[in-house]
Parts: C-alpha cells; sequence; structure tokens
C-alpha cells in the first residue's frame, strides 16, 4: 500500500494540538478514498503500539493525537523539572461527575445532588475549561447551565461521552470499596 | 456507642452530609433501601458533636441534613391516618438522594483512576513552552502596566454582584492561582480578572498576583504589544512547588 497516504495522517496528527478527528484528515486528504484513510489510521496505531517507540497515536477527545508510552513518564518529568502533577480534588471530581451524567445542569441541582455548596469547585472547573456554559435555564432566576467540554474528555482519556463508566462499572466500584473498607 | 469511638473518622474527610450518611450506612451494614432513622439520627448527632472547631460555611450543610432527619424520624412516629400502601415513606426522597451520591462516589473513584493513568501520558498540549532566558528579560511587564491594566478593567466592570460575605485569602489565592498555571500554561490577564465576583475578590487576587510576582515565582509577560498580558510560572519554579 501507498506509504504516502499513511505518512502524511502522521504530520497531520503530528502538527495537530487538539485531537484530530477523522472528519477532518478525510477533508484534507480528499483525494484518497475513506476507506483507504481508515484503513492506513489502523495501520499506523498498529505500528506505533509496538516496542520500537517511545510515543504512540492515541484516540481521545473524538480524534487522534500523540502522546507519550506511560512507562516513561519517570523520566519525562525529570526533563521539565515537574515533580508530581497536579491532581484534581475530590470535590472537583465529584462535581464533574455529577455534570457528566445530568448535563446540561445548573448549580442549584448539583449542589442538591452532592449535598454541598458547589460553587467554588464550579468555578475552578470552569477555569481549568474542563465544563463550559451553555446558556441559562428558562426558570426563576434564569440560572446558567453547565455541560463538561472538550477538555473533560482528553483529561480523562474518554473518546466520546459514550465512553463514560457505566451501571455496571460504578457497581463493581462501589463493591471493591466495600471490601476494602471491611 | 462504641462503634463510633472505636473506629473515628474526621468529619472533614467526608465530602458532604451525604458522605458521611453514607459511611454511617455502610458501617452498620444496613439496607440503604430501610434506614433506621432513630439509629443513623443518633449516630450522625454525635459524630456532629465531635468537631470543635466550628466552620460555618461548612457546618451549615452538615446541620441541615441534621434537621432533616430529625424531621423524618418525626413523620414516622406520626399516627398513621391513610392507608399505608398509598402514604409516600418519609425516607423515599432522602433515599433517592444517597442513591444518586452513591453513584457520582462511584464515577469519582473511576475518574481518579483515570486521571492518574492518563497523566502518565504526556501530550504536547500539556505542555508550557519552556522559557529561555533571554524571553525572560525581554517581555517582563511593568508593576505600573500590570496596575494599571487591573484598575482600567476594575472601572469597567459594574456586574459585581454582592450575595454574601466571602473571606478571601491571600494564600488560598495563591494556591489558587498557582493551580490554574499547573494546568494550563498560561493565564490570560483580562480573561481571569473577569471571573472575579466582588471587588473584594479581585483586591486580593491582584494583590496574590503580586506577591508571587515579588516572589519570582510567576512572570507576567506581553508578548506583543496591545496584546492581553499573560501570566506564567518561570520555568525554574517548578520544581518544588507541587
Amino acid at each position: 500500500m501507498d506509504n504516502r497516504l499513511k505518512n502524511a495522517i502522521e504530520a497531520l496528527i503530528f502538527i495537530s494540538l487538539e485531537p484530530l478527528t477523522m472528519e477532518k484528515i478525510k477533508n484534507v486528504l480528499d483525494e484518497f478514498p475513506p476507506e483507504e484513510i481508515e484503513k492506513a489510521i489502523e495501520e499506523l496505531l498498529q505500528s506505533y503500539s509496538s516496542n520500537e517507540r517511545g510515543i504512540q497515536i492515541i484516540k481521545s477527545g473524538g480524534g487522534y493525537l500523540f502522546s507519550t508510552k506511560p512507562e516513561y513518564d519517570s523520566w519525562i518529568r525529570c526533563l521539565l523539572l515537574i515533580e508530581r502533577k497536579y491532581k484534581l480534588s475530590p470535590a472537583a471530581l465529584e462535581t464533574l461527575s455529577a455534570i457528566a451524567y445530568h448535563q446540561p445542569i445548573t448549580l442549584a441541582e448539583i449542589s442538591a445532588l452532592r449535598g454541598v455548596d458547589s460553587s467554588h469547585t464550579l468555578k475552578t472547573l470552569l477555569q481549568k475549561k474542563l465544563i463550559k456554559i451553555v446558556g441559562r435555564k428558562k426558570s426563576p432566576g434564569k440560572p446558567l447551565i453547565y455541560r463538561t467540554a472538550d477538555k473533560f474528555l482528553t483529561y480523562f482519556g474518554l473518546n466520546s461521552l459514550e465512553e463514560l463508566p457505566t451501571q455496571e462499572e460504578i457497581a463493581k466500584i462501589l463493591e471493591e470499596e466495600k471490601n476494602i473498607e471491611e | 456507642m462504641e462503634s463510633t469511638e472505636s473506629y473515628q473518622v474526621k468529619l472533614e474527610f467526608f465530602q458532604g452530609p451525604l458522605d458521611l450518611l453514607l459511611f454511617l450506612i455502610r458501617k452498620r451494614k444496613i439496607d440503604i433501601h430501610d434506614i433506621p432513622i432513630a439509629i443513623i439520627t443518633q449516630e450522625y448527632l454525635e459524630y456532629l458533636e465531635q468537631k470543635e472547631k466550628i466552620n460555618l460555611n461548612r457546618e451549615a450543610e452538615f446541620l441541615f441534613m441534621a434537621a432533616l432527619l430529625i424531621y423524618i424520624k418525626s413523620q414516622m412516629l406520626l399516627p398513621r391516618e391513610k392507608i399505608p400502601q398509598e402514604e409516600e415513606d418519609p425516607r423515599q426522597s432522602l433515599v433517592h438522594r444517597l442513591l444518586d451520591y452513591q453513584k457520582i462516589k462511584g464515577v469519582r473513584a473511576i475518574l481518579r483512576k483515570k486521571e492518574d493513568k492518563e497523566q502518565l501520558k504526556w501530550k504536547r498540549t500539556s505542555l508550557s513552552p519552556l522559557l529561555n532566558k533571554e524571553d525572560l528579560e525581554l517581555e517582563e511587564v511593568s508593576l505600573f502596566d500590570l496596575a494599571e491594566a487591573f484598575f482600567a478593567l476594575m472601572r469597567e466592570r459594574e456586574d459585581f454582584k454582592i450575595i454574601k460575605r466571602k473571606e478571601y485569602s491571600v494564600e488560598e489565592k495563591m494556591k489558587e492561582i498557582l493551580s490554574l498555571l499547573r494546568e494550563n500554561s498560561f493565564l490570560d490577564f483580562l480573561d481571569y480578572f473577569a471571573q472575579q465576583e466582588s471587588l473584594e475578590e479581585s483586591l486580593v487576587s491582584f494583590f496574590s498576583l503580586l506577591v508571587l510576582i515579588k516572589a519570582k515565582t510567576v512572570i507576567a509577560i506581553q508578548e506583543q504589544l496591545f496584546q492581553s498580558i499573560k501570566v506564567r510560572l518561570r520555568k525554574d519554579s517548578y520544581s518544588g512547588q507541587s
């Protein structure tokens, strides 16, 4: 098969700062038949998953992007002088869970779900661009309504909202936690 | 009660009243759909009593739940006039809330695992550009520019709300700014101050920013004339700041 196609796709993903969608790849490489493009991407992903490379192409946030392989994390942090990465607080994770499963949602609804005032956490998440304001609810006070942003998906390595944990996965982890407590 | 004494978890450990209730229910291995309200209410109140210092903001939510528990308990003691089947169990809405919250807690644990896993994969987008020495000398914005930009912005803002009196501390704001900078490679000066809720908050934020600049932890730069001012972490301040 023509290596040019595969190489071109590689170059496009390399230069993209955001996850590059299949649609965009097809638009740019419109002289190639779509099926061939899909096949070439598959091959590209395969070749990167081999042991010969320190980087890989992952499918995240609805598109393709380059990332380093997890096993080289400590050396990368050494190079960048970052001792450890900043992690979201439990409150932030809870708020994100509430939004992810109940979106579009207002601040009052989030606070009710969590049983605690979530305005501060919400603000932090907005600043981190993990959530976004999508409008106002047509109810008294016209409260703002929130949704998860694209960065939410890539932050957690999800390709789409459909990849959020299922009921079974949630039940499983709750069961595990129970066992740890006992 | 013995059990509470032998297994004490601090109130601060819980995210909120629902978290504490779930913990008490699990500890006693109670069926969430059939909560013995009297026992749980008592244990819940005992937990609140352990508190020495009171943080009113947080405490209010715990107290509100205590009131709700006592209310449900009283409802269950009331003589029932209607036929039991038609009557709603007073615990029902609380059970729904607990189940919803339990789910959120489960998702929270899964998201944490995903976060851990994902953070090992470095992407080019997550990096702030490595700054060279020359860059730093060229671009630093003077404090006068910064102050001017700040006061110009404050004059424009008319939408400050005064909802409730909130205390802002320089220390907290500094932490907030640093965590934002670690998350995003830079902070847009105008954007950041446009998000502040009150004049008081803006002033505390601005002061915190000045402290960070003075401590040479962050740097304020303007890449080109008339472009917005950006705040960045200094490259040499990455280590030891996490």
